[in-house]
């Protein structure tokens, strides 16, 4: 069967556009790209049927066979696991494609925490699921370099995520250091995979699951001085945004950087939770520690952002300026403005949120983009509805905010359509 | 790197991966065969694990004790001496912050749960209050434990826990004097 593009460039051949010649060659550019397609798609199913045999053992074992003794159950918690070793031996010795490297060190990963697992259940050792993430994440953890397996690297990430959960949001006053080691393990294996692989699926999954897995993570780092928790995730998403804005990450698809659209909602959202004027009052106003690890944390994530920042624009990596890279540091020394006032911190928060709104309208209007413009009206739009809840506002001011807010929308995506069609007819 | 490097690598790991489940089982099995074993009464209810099936889990009479230390925190760990009182059931002697050297008595490495301010008493809970059964036994135990306890004050439910330095192996359930999984077979 012919694809519609083999039946263009005949169109195109008998209509004498491109020559026979150009035919030819275009024909044999696309046949070379497409040629490793089927075997990607073979190890994208190949990794999804070995999970599922993995998490099938996983669950058959779960169910406590009654009637085997304590030897043929022990036998049955290493059978896996040694299956998965023998198939991955023999994969790293023959050097076998990546479909087979990626189904059996995923099959191998599942065998390691059904053993574990099956062994805690005959002796009814009852280990908190922490502990029992952690052993299992780090016995795998060798597997992503050995196998060279991307796989490996995406259930690294997921699984130190829920190490990290458990560890710090479930089990008490615990910090879960640990999983900073967890993600600098995986850190070289994603390095090798943006370097070459920087065009496939695989960078895009990561470049969301690694900032997603921060986010969530950070958190359990916040024990006993919450303001600084503010402050952490604030950081947090400049870094991400500005990581997302150097131009290796930013020239590639939208789609593809998790890093600037995590970072942007990320940071506007924590800015319009700020813009509250009972957090200033209540939380903020607490007694803070300074010797604490909330303190340090946030000291060094600001030191590695503010380090990231000046070193991207010594290297020339940010194309243009934009003010959503310095919305950490503005909010730093806000943060500790709030400390001795509050309402100088709520003016300065609210008048950047503005700001934020109307510069995205303008970069909207000026590079015709819908996207940006669109953002930058529900920044307005976000921050008029959260001062609805804390000032006295009469209901005829807060009906024509947001009556102009509305012509707006429609003023301003009228300009950008009008401004399209102009630049489609030049 | 080179395949055989790659594959020496691999054989180390390999050997991990087997010695953790191996030193689980040797660990447990030492336990077993030369800790002491004590009774302890328990009332067993009925959750879940996601990744190792079901379990009931053990509620213990004797997790809690009276101290006039309100320093306790939760989640700190407590070593808790035991000794057996005249029904020949697993009862508390002592709570400390630190093994007591030279005292005779078993202890094990508790976790605090909680201190009462009020009544001065502490919480804990012990590193063996899970009890792995077959899925469809662990719906139904902790309802039949329940028509037990009921209908008689006398047959008590205890946990069987061997224990050896500072740890301890839950071996198994007894209800009415027959391990639970027996008695749960003969009462379906």
């Amino acid at each position: 069967m012919k694809s519609k593009f083999q039946s263009d460039i005949k169109e195109l051949v008998s209509e004498q556009v491109i020559s026979k010649d150009v035919a030819t060659k275009i024909e044999a550019y696309y046949l070379s790209k497409q040629s490793d397609s089927p075997n990607r798609l073979l190890t994208v199913f190949g990794v999804l049927g070995s999970a599922r045999v993995g998490m099938g053992i996983i669950l058959i074992l779960a169910h406590n066979w009654d009637n085997f003794t304590k030897t043929i159950k022990t036998f049955f918690a290493f059978l896996p696991l040694i299956i998965g070793q023998l198939i991955v031996g023999y994969v790293i010795l023959k050097e076998r494609s990546e479909t087979w490297k990626e189904s059996s060190g995923v099959f191998l990963f599942f065998a390691v925490g059904a053993s574990m697992a099956l062994i805690s259940q005959i002796y009814n050792i009852p280990d908190d699921l922490s502990a029992y993430l952690l052993t299992w994440v780090l016995l795998c953890a060798p597997l992503i370099y050995l196998l060279k397996s991307n796989m490996l690297a995406v259930l690294h990430v997921l699984f130190a995520t829920s190490y990290a959960c458990s560890y710090g949001y479930f089990l008490g006053n615990q910090t879960p250091w640990l999983y900073l080691l967890l993600l600098a393990i995986v850190v070289p294996r994603y390095i090798n995979i943006l370097k070459k692989k920087k065009s496939q699926n695989i960078s895009s999954v990561l470049n969301w699951l690694i900032p997603l897995s921060l986010i969530i993570s950070f958190g359990a780092f916040v024990k006993n001085n919450e303001q600084f928790g503010y402050l952490i995730y604030i950081i947090l998403f400049g870094l991400l945004f500005n990581i997302g804005k150097t131009s290796f990450f930013y020239h590639q698809k939208f789609r593809r950087n998790g890093y600037y659209v995590l970072g942007s909602l990320g940071t506007i959202f924590m800015l319009l939770l700020v813009s509250f004027k009972w957090l200033w009052e209540n939380i903020f106003t607490k007694a803070i520690s300074f010797n604490s690890q909330e303190f340090y944390f946030v000291l060094f994530l600001c030191v590695v952002s503010i380090i990231l920042l000046s070193y991207s624009y010594s290297k020339k990596w940010f194309t243009r300026f934009d003010p959503f890279q310095i919305v950490f540091l503005i909010f730093t020394l806000v943060f500790f403005i709030g400390l001795a006032s509050s309402i100088v911190p709520i003016i300065i928060i609210n008048a950047l949120l503005l700001f934020l709104g109307v510069f995205s309208v303008k970069e909207g209007i000026s590079h015709l983009s819908f996207g940006t413009l669109n953002y930058g009206l529900l920044i307005i739009s976000a921050l008029i509805l959260c001062r609805f809840f804390d000032t006295n506002m009469s209901f005829v001011i807060r009906g024509l905010l947001f009556v102009s807010v509305g012509l707006g929308f429609f003023f301003t995506n009228y300009i950008i359509i009008k401004r399209q069609k102009i630049g489609n007819k030049k | 790197m080179k395949t055989i490097y790659i594959f020496i690598i691999f054989i180390v790991v390999g050997l991990v991966q087997l010695f953790i489940p191996v030193n689980m089982i040797l660990n447990q099995e030492a336990i077993l065969k030369s800790g002491t074993v004590y009774k302890f009464k328990t009332r067993p209810v009925d959750p879940n694990d996601p990744f190792k099936g079901k379990y009931i889990n053990l509620n213990y009479q004797i997790d809690t004790f009276e101290t006039l230390d309100t320093l306790w925190q939760r989640y700190d760990e407590v070593y808790v001496y035991l000794t057996v009182d005249s029904l020949g059931f697993a009862k508390i002697k002592n709570i400390s912050r630190d093994v007591i050297l030279n005292s005779k008595n078993d202890y094990i490495k508790a976790k605090v749960y909680w201190y009462s301010k009020v009544d001065h008493k502490l919480s804990m809970s012990f590193p063996f209050n899970r009890y792995y059964m077959e899925e469809s036994k662990a719906e139904n135990a902790e309802k039949v434990v329940r028509d037990i306890q009921r209908k008689s004050t006398t047959s008590a439910t205890y946990a069987l826990v061997y224990i050896k330095n500072g740890q301890g192996v839950l071996n198994d359930v007894i209800l009415e004097g027959m391990p639970i999984n027996d008695y749960l077979e003969k009462h379906k």
